[in-house]
């Protein structure tokens, strides 16, 4: 790990030049932007006068008042107060669209028009615009009007139900904001096509994201096999033996857990000599991924019984030798004394500004190998630069300014 | 259910795509990195799938499978808008081959070992040599470089070993799989597009290609908020949650009157206070009683218990009609068979229905995310193996007859 921001490589940053609004909140539509403030487009975060974005509360306190998952994930953002209920502040929106490339949103559908600031309106004034709106359902359909959270999400994409015991609770996938991440990723995704297709032809357009559509895209043959079959796929507990045996979680002597996935033939048969029982790989025993789907739970017993007889280490240890796809179930201890991680830089340590703390947080994912992302700042303070943009990008003096703050716009 | 119904074929309606233009060369197998190529494809890229000539993807046999033995469902669907073109990498003459479409080609896509394309001959010096402005995605288990880089990397491995895997299931008990379906070859080839996006605008600008380095386990730690943080600065290891969660209180998923499941989120107190109102309770959202949301979460077993007892003397469809109606944030958990019934998945149009050669019609997930001007769309189902090997070897690479009969004489493709 090392310290500091990363201020050097702004010349190699691909995004350099492409400005950006976030008025969204929490972590869909803001994660966007993150994503494309690491690749160098300079980030505007607008937020509302009082209080600001809701994440400056969502997650652990910092000593600043706002949390970590704020300095994180508002990284290389620039923080302006606007109230868009006000004349004034609407006003100054309006004339920042004028001059920006992409713009974030995740309001309730139907908000920004009420306040005269929808697609047909901020097409108007710039016609260049990419519009990322996202939202739990969508801008469209009979839910569209209904509050959108990612355990709702989870809920209607079909994963929930697909995590858990059999016949037992569903429980959260693992993260309850797993669904806003792959919105942000999603939306990032069409936000770039969609900047390439303005670069083209000098069109602008919106892109519709949904967070529940962000987890059913990811479900793999779920729809085509109960489409053809009629198969409800049900919760599995650790281990998904639809296809593939052995293929889950085991605990270890240790009290710990490994992961062993044995996709195919070739990988049993290494699973089979790591454990020093290469007859289970014959092929009138368990050679062959149907003989295994037949006897799933005899084969998962001897798989059970194998890692429950030697500490984590020794089982992994053993799989990587005869190159067995087998790794531990590291909870976050096991990562921060992880290789791997260390040697991907994965994690870097940052001085948060005003608290004397260090902050660690993960560094930009994906790699680029001549023009990578890079961490400039960790999330600002409210209203951290509104003087700086209103001078820099609307060329205001310090009276505008003053008449703005006064009348509570910004 | 009603899919929606595409038969837009092979043929363009004319529509301009955002990725109309672009070529991708994937020599991936399965769908960590080779689903990066089918989103490409979705908004207009013409993705050419290199596969073995003996027996093609490892992917046409894995999952449910069908009348057709190159085929799997999972096949079907996640090799959409591909071509198909046999080709051996480990000749020499398939590594020529192979060289000359990625001369033609804007992006290659590749998820072997490290190591595996350079023992080949295929490494970065060598395709950058053949094409300066080349973007070369690479998706393994564990990145490029690191220790662990030559270590088998699937999904399943990689969501564990990145951290996900240990947050899913009840405290105390065994760690469950965060839904059985592969999140994590999705989340790394989400990832690996946005990169790839990045650096092709990159390219276009300045002439210069890149490579784009995504480990699995690396995509899936990315997307996990503060825990990084709240480790590093107070040691806090994060736990198994079960079905609800450590910041709000109630949230989480409840069991019906009829034995099904919702679920129900208040992060807020102005949440709360609704869903006190649909359990006709008001009183429970008063400041001195659990009005607050600390005092909920210091409360939590009372507050569920309060809840699934009212989620369990009603039916699903009246308890989401009760929580609808005061704005609750409130779901079904949908099963398939719920997602196939759900009026908003159909107006949505979510599910599409295309024909898949010899299947008849095969219902798959449709296009995310929408764009407005210059959407994606599904034009086939994945591909035959080898479907498009004597179009693209004439069209692109200009071989005569005679060529093409030798390299399949010499089983080249």
């Amino acid at each position: 790990m090392t310290a500091s921001a990363n201020n050097t490589q702004d010349e190699r940053l691909p995004l350099k030049g492409i400005r950006v609004i976030d008025i969204a909140t929490v972590i869909a539509a803001p994660y966007c932007a993150t994503l494309l403030g690491e690749f160098g487009a300079d980030v505007l975060k607008l937020e509302h006068p009082a209080g600001g974005d809701a994440l400056r509360r969502f997650g652990t306190p910092s000593k600043r008042g706002d949390t970590l998952t704020w300095l994180s994930e508002s990284r290389n953002k620039r923080s302006m107060t606007i109230d868009l209920r006000t004349a004034e502040g609407a006003e100054v929106f309006k004339s920042m669209i004028a001059k920006v490339d992409v713009l974030c949103e995740n309001f309730r559908t139907g908000t920004l028009e009420r306040w005269n600031l929808g697609w047909d309106v901020l097409r108007e004034i710039n016609p260049r615009l990419v519009m990322l709106r996202v939202t739990g359902f969508g801008q469209t359909g009979p839910y569209k009007d209904r509050p959108g959270f990612a355990r709702v999400a989870h809920a209607m994409g079909g994963i929930a139900y697909l995590a858990g015991m059999p016949k037992g609770t569903p429980v959260t996938p693992g993260s309850t904001t797993l669904g806003d991440y792959m919105t942000g990723l999603y939306g990032c995704f069409g936000v770039l096509m969609a900047l390439r297709h303005r670069d083209l032809t000098g069109e602008g357009q919106f892109i519709d994201a949904a967070l529940y559509e962000s987890i059913f895209r990811c479900t793999e043959e779920l729809a085509p096999a109960y489409g053809m079959f009629g198969t409800v796929r049900e919760r599995q507990g650790s281990s998904h033996n639809d296809f593939a045996v052995p293929h889950g979680h085991f605990s270890t002597r240790d009290g710990k857990w490994v992961a062993i996935s044995c996709a195919t033939d070739m990988l049993f048969a290494r699973l089979a000599q790591a454990m020093g029982r290469p007859d289970l790989a014959a092929p009138h025993t368990y050679g062959e991924q149907e003989q295994r789907l037949a006897h799933r739970h005899d084969v998962n017993e001897i798989v059970r019984d194998w890692c429950g007889s030697l500490t984590r280490e020794e089982v992994l240890q053993r799989c990587y030798a005869t190159d067995t796809p087998a790794g531990p179930l590291n909870n976050i201890a096991d990562i921060f004394g992880d290789r791997q991680f260390h040697a991907r830089r994965n994690m870097v340590a940052i001085d948060a500004p005003d608290t004397g703390e260090q902050i660690i947080v993960p560094t930009p994912v994906p790699r680029l190998s001549a023009t990578p992302g890079s961490i400039r700042s960790l999330g600002p303070k409210l209203g951290e630069h509104t003087d700086e943009i209103l001078r820099e990008l609307l060329g205001m003096g310090d009276a505008e300014i003053a008449e703005l703050r006064a009348r509570k716009a910004i | 259910m009603s899919a929606t119904k595409t038969d837009s074929g092979p043929t363009d309606s004319g529509c301009i795509r955002p990725l109309d233009g672009v070529r991708v060369i994937d020599v991936g197998n399965f769908l960590a990195g080779p689903y990066a190529g089918t989103i490409m494809a979705e908004f207009g890229a013409e993705v050419i799938k290199i596969e073995h000539p003996q027996g093609g993807d490892p992917m046409r046999r894995y999952g449910t499978t069908t009348a057709r033995p190159d085929a799997t469902l999972k096949w079907l669907s996640e090799s959409r808008n591909k071509k198909s073109v046999t080709c051996d990498l480990r000749q020499p003459e398939g590594v020529a081959l192979l060289l000359k479409l990625v001369a033609k080609a804007d992006v290659l896509i590749e998820n072997f070992r490290p190591e595996a394309m350079e023992s080949w001959g295929l490494g970065w010096d060598v395709l950058h040599a053949a094409n300066p402005r080349l973007v070369m995605l690479r998706v393994t288990g564990y990145g490029q470089t690191g220790p662990y880089r030559r270590r088998a990397g699937f999904a399943h491995i990689a969501q564990a070993f990145g951290g996900l895997n240990y947050l899913a299931g009840f405290p105390g008990e065994t760690p469950v799989l965060p839904g059985t379906v592969p999140l994590g070859d999705y989340v790394a080839s989400l990832f690996g597009a946005i990169g790839t996006l990045i650096a092709l605008r990159h390219a276009e600008q300045t002439g210069r290609g890149q490579i784009v380095d995504v480990g699995i386990y690396e995509a899936i730690f990315r997307i996990l908020e503060e825990i990084a943080a709240a480790y590093g600065l107070h040691g806090v290891v994060r736990e198994r949650e079960g079905s609800g969660s450590f910041v709000a209180c109630p949230h989480g998923h409840f069991r019906t009157r009829d034995d099904r499941w919702i679920a129900i989120a208040c992060t807020t107190d102005k949440m709360f206070e609704r869903l006190a109102a649909a359990m006709g309770r008001p009183e429970l959202a008063a400041a001195e009683l659990y009005g607050d949301q600390r005092k909920r979460l210091a409360a939590r077993e009372t507050v569920d218990a309060l809840v699934i007892d009212w989620v369990a003397s009603l039916e699903r469809q009246a308890i989401l009609d009760r929580c609808l109606e005061m704005e609750v944030p409130a779901g079904k958990v949908n099963s398939i068979a719920d997602i196939f019934d759900d009026e908003h998945f159909q107006a949505r149009e979510n599910l599409l229905s295309l024909e898949a050669q010899g299947l008849g019609d095969v219902v798959v997930p449709g296009v995310v995310p929408r764009l407005s001007k210059t959407p994606g769309r599904v034009t086939h189902l994945g591909p035959t193996l080898g479907d498009a090997t004597v179009a693209v070897l004439t069209g692109l690479l200009q071989l005569n007859a005679a060529e093409i009969a030798a390299l399949r004489d010499k089983k080249i493709i």
